[in-house]
């Protein structure tokens, strides 16, 4: 079935009249958080105006298969490069990162870098946001995750457990459209509903995890006194499967194709474009998009495009917001905008963690505890890889079907970060620029040509095999997101300052996660190719060994929740304590990031706080006046506070 | 473009890549990649590089018989691979079949031969991505197109039988 886009939608709502409306709810960032919101929000009757900073352009078939046809014609296909280029409301690329030195912040890209760590993090402004690139592998947090603090005295512990949790992981599962089998998900804790079934059925393991299973699977490990044993497991994936007919007692489910304002047959199953990251060519992987195309479904929901957040306002009195301040760009090649203002009685940002905080700092709101921004985590990600004694394929499938997850939780965490492990079937790319970089050295180097290049590539990309073990950071309080007046984009925005270092509790993880590759390519009788270049602008040095640590574009933290105003951002509706009109929704709001891709916990909260959102607004109902204007032209009600 | 230009780039295309002269036809790009290299290079060279290969497979073909295997490939070594202003394009010839991209020449061939216009790494059209020969070669699709169907990648890989000799010690049965 085919998502539909009303036509006309990204233009249609006049920001000047818009400004002259209070509405229920003014949601900045039309990602999966604020998309899942304006939706929800919508459904119980309530009128919501999104602003989004990118490109106000309808949501079509064509528009995305422009985004492809740049992808196909780049000669440099980073993850960015479906995008063209904003500099209204530029966006970090993984091609900026440089290696820091100390005392001498990078500020060539947008994301002003001060390290000491460097990092190629990255995220999309675009309507949908960044989940149209995102890779889409949804697995839900270990019940221990929530309880750090308290289990193993690192990081922070959650007001919310696992079980407060998991009726909302339900409503985002069905939300996204997750693919999985719960037999393979329930381990170290997580636990679904006696009659629970994902929505579609599991995706099948690529025949690279099946070799790799072969020898893998019972490979014991022990780690602080526990013994386990490993095994290739499937991850559970925001794309089309087969629709379980059990789901929801037997109704079954529906999956959601292509967002086009017209009816195209595009979107279903997906078909192994191995294209996931930076863009499904047919949309079978899941973007926020098709919950947004949903929500403007809905005439009491509005959208404004090219509008970028400028300007929080608050009451100084009640520290209520009062307005949000936006610029609004004429064209995404032009640096004319003009300054316009959005009402309401509530207001979301959701425009990620590092842009949440970055827009209340540039508010001068730096919270009552200082704060705001603080503790920003992402993955660190560190990547092994090897040459496996046959061809078993590579960039066939979705990026990744399968990992490794034994080492996701466990007393261990005591004293070294956790980590999980991806099999990638893109081969050694993420690491060293397969397989072009292969051709490129069997030709020029190799003087192959013929019936030896052919040969070559068989021998040299289809035995490759690429190890990605996604290890946690925990939050601390100088790993930060700062402004300062000094760095600004093309419309007057301050830019995002970066302060970020690595701790010796995750570079213990990564030093074991290194070690940890080395027995499993010696059980696959696989040839290890690893090596860490110390020109690397991640290159981090750890107990006398260096390693190249990559971002893990899983950013949170930045606004944590907590039970004590003093020790946090958001309570555990994402409400902020500061200003209680206020939601700030996301990664950001995210105590641990544990070693689990951050989007599908991200969703769950978003769902669980437009509950109260809603007692909020039932709350807090001041006196409404209709006018017949506002009526007139489909716009929401007119409220006076 | 004379036909004959076509046909005698075919005929180099093939020994180059080691693909029929129907797949290489089949992408639908060997006259626009003909015209790439002539916009890249000059028309000299490509004159002079196909004029080197006709030369390569006369050597190598005693009596008008095929071309020996063996002798052609000493022949396009010495009279192609290690020639200073042939290699560096008939290289980048390969990788351009292989990848769809043209990849800017090295500088020194630059330096002595002179730079064209178009002689920066660009890709052709954004079909030349998709018709890329690497993908075939290692039995994937180019990531982003030509989508195999749901589930294919959980069975081996279809790669020719000939490129897995000598690899099987562990695939019998
Ligand atoms: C390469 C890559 C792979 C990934 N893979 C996975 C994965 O496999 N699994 C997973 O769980 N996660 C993955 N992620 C992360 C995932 O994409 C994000 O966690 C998720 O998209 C965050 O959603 P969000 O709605 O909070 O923010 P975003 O998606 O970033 O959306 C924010 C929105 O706000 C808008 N905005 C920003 N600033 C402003 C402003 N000032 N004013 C108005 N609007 C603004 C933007 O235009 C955008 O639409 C991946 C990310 C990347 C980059
Ligand atoms: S493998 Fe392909 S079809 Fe499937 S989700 Fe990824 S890009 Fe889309």
């Amino acid at each position: 079935m085919f998502v539909k886009f009303p036509e006309g939608e990204a233009k249609r709502t006049d920001p000047t009249t818009a400004g002259g409306v209070v509405y229920d709810a003014v949601i900045v960032g039309g990602g999966i958080a604020g998309a899942l919101i304006a939706a929800r929000l919508g459904a119980a009757g309530k009128s919501v105006l999104i602003l989004d900073a990118g490109p106000a352009e309808d949501l079509t078939l064509r528009g995305y298969e422009s985004y492809l046809d740049r992808f196909y014609s780049a000669t440099n296909k980073d993850n960015q490069s479906p995008y063209p280029v904003n500099p209204n409301a530029p966006m970090p690329r993984g091609t900026d990162a440089r290696r820091i030195f100390p005392g001498v912040p990078d500020s060539s890209a947008y994301i002003v870098q001060s390290g000491p760590f460097a990092t190629d993090t990255t995220y999309t402004r675009v309507l949908g946001g960044t989940t149209m690139h995102w890779e889409a592998k949804t697995p839900r947090m270990l019940p221990e995750d929530f309880q750090m603090r308290s289990l193993y005295g690192e990081g922070a512990d959650w007001p919310l457990t696992y079980e407060d949790l998991a009726p909302y992981y339900n409503e985002a599962e069905y939300e996204i459209g997750v693919s999985a089998d719960v037999d393979d998900q329930s381990y170290l804790g997580i636990t679904f509903d006696d009659d629970y079934v994902f929505p579609m059925q599991g995706l099948p393991l690529s025949y690279l995890d099946q070799v790799v299973a072969r020898d893998v699977d019972g490979m014991p490990v022990e780690l602080d006194g526990v013994q386990r044993e490993l095994r290739v497991r499937p991850w559970p994936q925001g794309r089309n499967g087969v629709p379980n007919p059990a789901y929801n007692g037997g109704e079954g489910y529906v999956p959601e194709g292509a967002v086009s304002t017209y009816q195209v047959e595009v979107g279903e199953r997906c078909q192994g474009n191995n294209n996931c990251v930076p863009i499904c060519p047919v949309q079978a992987k899941y973007h926020a998009g098709k919950t947004l195309a949903r929500a403007l479904q809905n005439p009491q929901v509005h959208l404004v495009g090219q509008a970028v957040a400028y300007k929080v306002h608050v009451d100084e009195h009640t520290g209520r917001v009062t307005e949000i301040e936006y610029r609004r760009y004429d064209k995404p090649d032009s640096a004319h905008f003009t300054t316009e203002r959005a009402r309401s009685r509530l207001f979301v940002l959701a425009a990620n963690a590092v842009e949440n905080p970055r827009l209340m700092l540039a508010s001068g709101l730096r919270g009552s505890n200082g704060l705001m921004g603080r503790n920003f985590m992402d993955h660190a990600y560190l990547l092994a890889w090897a040459r496996l004694p046959e061809p078993a394929g590579t960039f066939r499938g979705t990026n990744c079907t399968g990992g490794i997850t034994e080492l996701r939780g466990g007393r261990f965490r005591r004293r070294q970060a956790a980590f999980s492990v991806d099999i990638h079937n893109d081969g050694w790319g993420w690491a060293r620029g397969a397989p072009m970089s292969d051709l490129a050295d069997l030709v020029d180097a190799g003087g192959r040509y013929g019936e030896s290049l052919r040969q070559g590539l068989v021998d040299r990309v289809s035995t490759q095999l690429l190890l990605a073990f996604m290890v946690e950071v925990p939050a601390n309080p100088s790993n930060r997101v700062t402004v300062d007046p000094a760095y600004t984009d093309h419309l007057g925005n301050m830019r995002p300052i970066l302060t970020y270092d690595i701790p010796d509790y995750t570079m213990r993880g990564v030093a074991y996660a290194r070690q940890l590759s080395k027995r499993i390519f010696a059980r696959l009788g696989a040839e290890d190719h690893t090596q860490y270049d110390p020109s690397f602008w991640g290159y981090a040095v750890y107990g006398g060994e260096g390693y190249e640590i990559r971002g893990g574009n899983h950013l949170a933290g930045t606004h944590m929740m907590g039970h004590d105003r003093s020790m946090s951002v958001v309570d555990k509706d994402q409400r902020s304590w500061d200003h209680e009109n206020l939601y700030l929704v996301g990664g950001g709001s995210m105590p641990t990031v544990s070693t689990s891709n951050v989007t599908l916990t991200i969703a769950a909260l978003s769902l669980r706080s437009v509950r109260a959102m809603l007692d909020q607004l039932a709350k807090e109902s001041a006196p409404i006046r209709v006018t017949s204007e506002a009526r007139a032209q489909g716009l929401p009600r007119e409220v006076t506070l | 473009m004379t036909p004959d230009a076509l046909e005698d780039f075919l005929s180099l295309s093939v020994d180059l890549t080691a693909f029929e002269r129907t797949d290489l036809l089949g992408t639908g790009l060997a006259r626009q990649y003909l015209a790439k290299v002539r916009d890249a290079c000059g028309e000299d060279v490509v004159t002079a590089l196909l004029e080197a290969h006709r030369a390569a497979r006369t050597e190598a073909a005693e009596d008008g018989a095929r071309p020996d295997p063996q002798r052609l490939d000493r022949a396009l070594r010495h009279r192609i691979f290690s020639e200073e202003r042939l290699g560096p394009v008939a290289r980048n010839v390969i990788k351009l079949w292989y990848a769809g991209t043209w990849y800017g020449l090295p500088p020194e061939w630059t330096d002595s031969y002179g730079a064209q216009p178009a002689a920066e790494t660009s890709t052709v059209t954004a079909a030349s991505y998709q018709e890329g020969l690497l993908w075939r070669a290692i039995a994937a699709n180019p990531p982003g197109a030509k989508a195999p169907g749901y589930g294919a990648w959980a069975r081996p890989p279809a790669i020719e039988d000939r490129y897995l000799k000598g690899r099987s010690h562990d695939r019998t049965g």
